[in-house]
């Protein structure tokens, strides 16, 4: 999936203004980091290409596509699109670890067939086959994560983003989700991932785009 | 980034060339659509079995909700099957002008007599009726005393329909036409404990369907206020749908079948009530109506109309659940 940010600003209705001018523009495949000190914008990014949050000035192109013509009817088809990861992990607990995975896949109709094959698949990637039937909770923090980043990925999506994925995760499993974002990121997919964490992100070398106060202050190098 | 003036004037061209090729919507099949409410029907019944407690409260007092109703319309309609039955000669007497003459009058009668819905009519002379009096009234002195005799010529109509409850209308219109005719000072239809058991009746009737209606929307807000607090306790699991992609319409289907379900079951329970009901009244209401007349039974709920209960309970069911939804599912949103 390719992303473009064309001079976009976000202004909430109390004033505070999260976003301005900010542009770039992420090509098919391509893997870069979002960084920035708390309240830079970074979450504010995502929510829009999410269409959580629609921006108040210029324009964002998904696949050459303008946001702002997409109905709210539409905005459900276009999140399957794509897969995210968020430092709070928004597993369902009423449920078991396989069926937090197959959500989406059950979102979008797909048969019990299919939804049992592409779960294990993801699990399997994610290094957690053998704990399908567990319920989240009884997992640890970097387990957790990791089913989340199952069920960003299991309806293959063409766009992966992570919102502060290694927040509360030690380094080396920090790493590891790292990793992992590099993994599907080799097949193709477009991955952009928001962290605070500088050192990794270097360690990375990928590109890096820096946000401060709302703008875009760096795009390029390696942090 | 670099500015890239060309590439930028690239992706322009290329928004209206993909524009239309947005796949906004899945392809619709029927396949997946029905397994999807299959599903989501079993688990939506599911989730009530795996709340007992909450689910059959719930379920009950929608179920005694409807019984009200449903157990007056039973009743109701035992009253009227009795009073069906209850039937009478019927007869219109008309009193004539006291001016008119004899053969006015005989000519008159002659008339009614050949009209197609008159039995026969009996000609009730200015003396007969004096005579008749006389006798029966114990006013014998009075009358005698009378300077002339002051009663009218009376024609006793017998209508070929006798008088109950069905007929009692079309009996009415008769008598207005007798009325009507310019010989006539007064018509009466001897009728009037069957028209005041119709008053009662029909009162009756109004009285259960304002009650119904009542409690039809009181059933609608219990539904509702059960959905709103579902759809409440499901908060986290309705915005990671829509962080994943569910439509609104995917969201909304579990509420309205669990809607479907308390409205079925309590409609089921409702409709057992009223024949527990009916089977424990019966035998003194048999007997009762034993005293009166024999060949009477009484009548509970049939099949047909368990299935209406059913079916309308079904429906307020799913209508509650879709206005609590409605209002509910829009104030949950990510944010």
């Amino acid at each position: 999936m390719e992303i473009e940010f064309q001079r976009v600003g976000k202004k909430y209705e109390s004033g505070q203004e999260a976003l301005s001018q900010v542009s770039f523009h992420l090509q098919q495949g391509e893997m870069a980091f979002l960084t920035g000190h708390s309240g830079a914008g970074k979450s504010t990014l995502m929510k829009l290409m999410m269409m959580i949050e629609r921006q108040t000035s210029g324009q964002i192109l998904v696949d050459g596509v303008d946001l702002r013509t997409l109905s709210r009817r539409a905005i459900p088809h276009h999140r399957r699109r794509v897969g995210v990861v968020f430092q709070n992990h928004q597993l369902l607990l009423d449920r078991s670890v396989f069926h937090n995975v197959a959500l989406p896949l059950l979102v979008s109709g797909a048969d019990s067939q299919q939804i049992a094959k592409r779960v294990r698949a993801a699990l399997d990637k994610v290094g957690l086959l053998d704990k399908e039937k567990y319920n989240p909770m009884a997992l640890s923090g970097g387990e957790q994560q990791r089913v989340g980043i199952a069920r960003a990925v299991v309806n293959k999506p063409q766009l992966l983003l992570a919102d502060e994925p290694t927040g509360n995760l030690d380094p080396k499993l920090s790493a590891e989700i790292m990793n992992l974002f590099q993994e599907f990121n080799r097949v193709g997919v477009t991955v952009l991932v928001a962290s605070h964490d500088l050192a990794l992100v270097a360690r990375m070398r990928h590109r890096v785009l820096t946000l401060n106060q709302g703008r875009m202050v760096n795009d390029g190098g390696f942090g | 980034m670099v500015q890239k003036p060309n590439q930028r004037g690239a992706t322009r061209e290329s928004i209206k060339a993909t524009k239309h090729n947005w796949p906004t919507r899945t392809s619709f099949s029927p396949s997946k659509y029905f397994r999807q409410h299959q599903t989501t029907l079993t688990e939506s019944f599911m989730r009530l079995v795996n709340y007992p407690l909450a689910s059959v409260m719930t379920i009950m007092v929608i179920a005694i909700a409807l019984s009200l109703p449903g157990g007056l319309y039973v009743l109701l309609k035992n009253v009227q099957s009795v009073t069906d039955q209850w039937e009478q000669q019927s007869v219109i007497t008309l009193y004539l002008f006291p001016n008119l003459e004899d053969t006015q009058a005989l000519a008159l009668s002659h008339r009614l007599s050949a009209q197609a819905d008159v039995a026969s009519v009996e000609y009730i002379s200015k003396e007969e009726g004096l005579r008749y009096f006389e006798r029966s009234s114990g006013y014998e002195q009075i009358m005698s005393s009378l300077p002339e005799n002051p009663l009218p010529i009376v024609l006793r109509v017998i209508p070929k329909q006798a008088v109950d409850i069905t007929t009692l209308s079309s009996l009415q219109a008769l008598r207005d036409q007798l009325a009507a005719q310019k010989e006539v000072d007064y018509a009466e239809l001897d009728a009037q404990w069957l028209q005041r058991l119709a008053n009662i009746l029909s009162f009756g009737q109004r009285f259960v369907y304002a009650l119904s209606v009542l409690l039809v929307v009181a059933v609608l807000l219990i539904v509702g206020n059960t959905i709103r607090m579902a759809v409440e306790s499901r908060r986290d699991e309705v915005l990671v749908m829509k962080l994943v992609g569910a439509t609104d319409a995917y969201i909304r289907r579990p509420f309205l079948y669990m809607g479907f379900w308390f409205g079925v079951l309590g409609g089921f329970f409702a409709s057992l009530c009223i024949l527990v009901l009916s089977w424990w009244v019966s035998a003194p209401a048999e007997r009762l109506i034993d005293l009166y007349q024999s060949g009477f039974q009484l009548q509970t709920f049939n099949a047909d109309e368990i299935v209406l209960c059913l079916t309308i309970s079904a429906f307020v069911g799913v209508f509650g659940a879709w206005i609590a939804v409605n209002r509910h599912i829009t104030t949950i949103e990510l944010q």
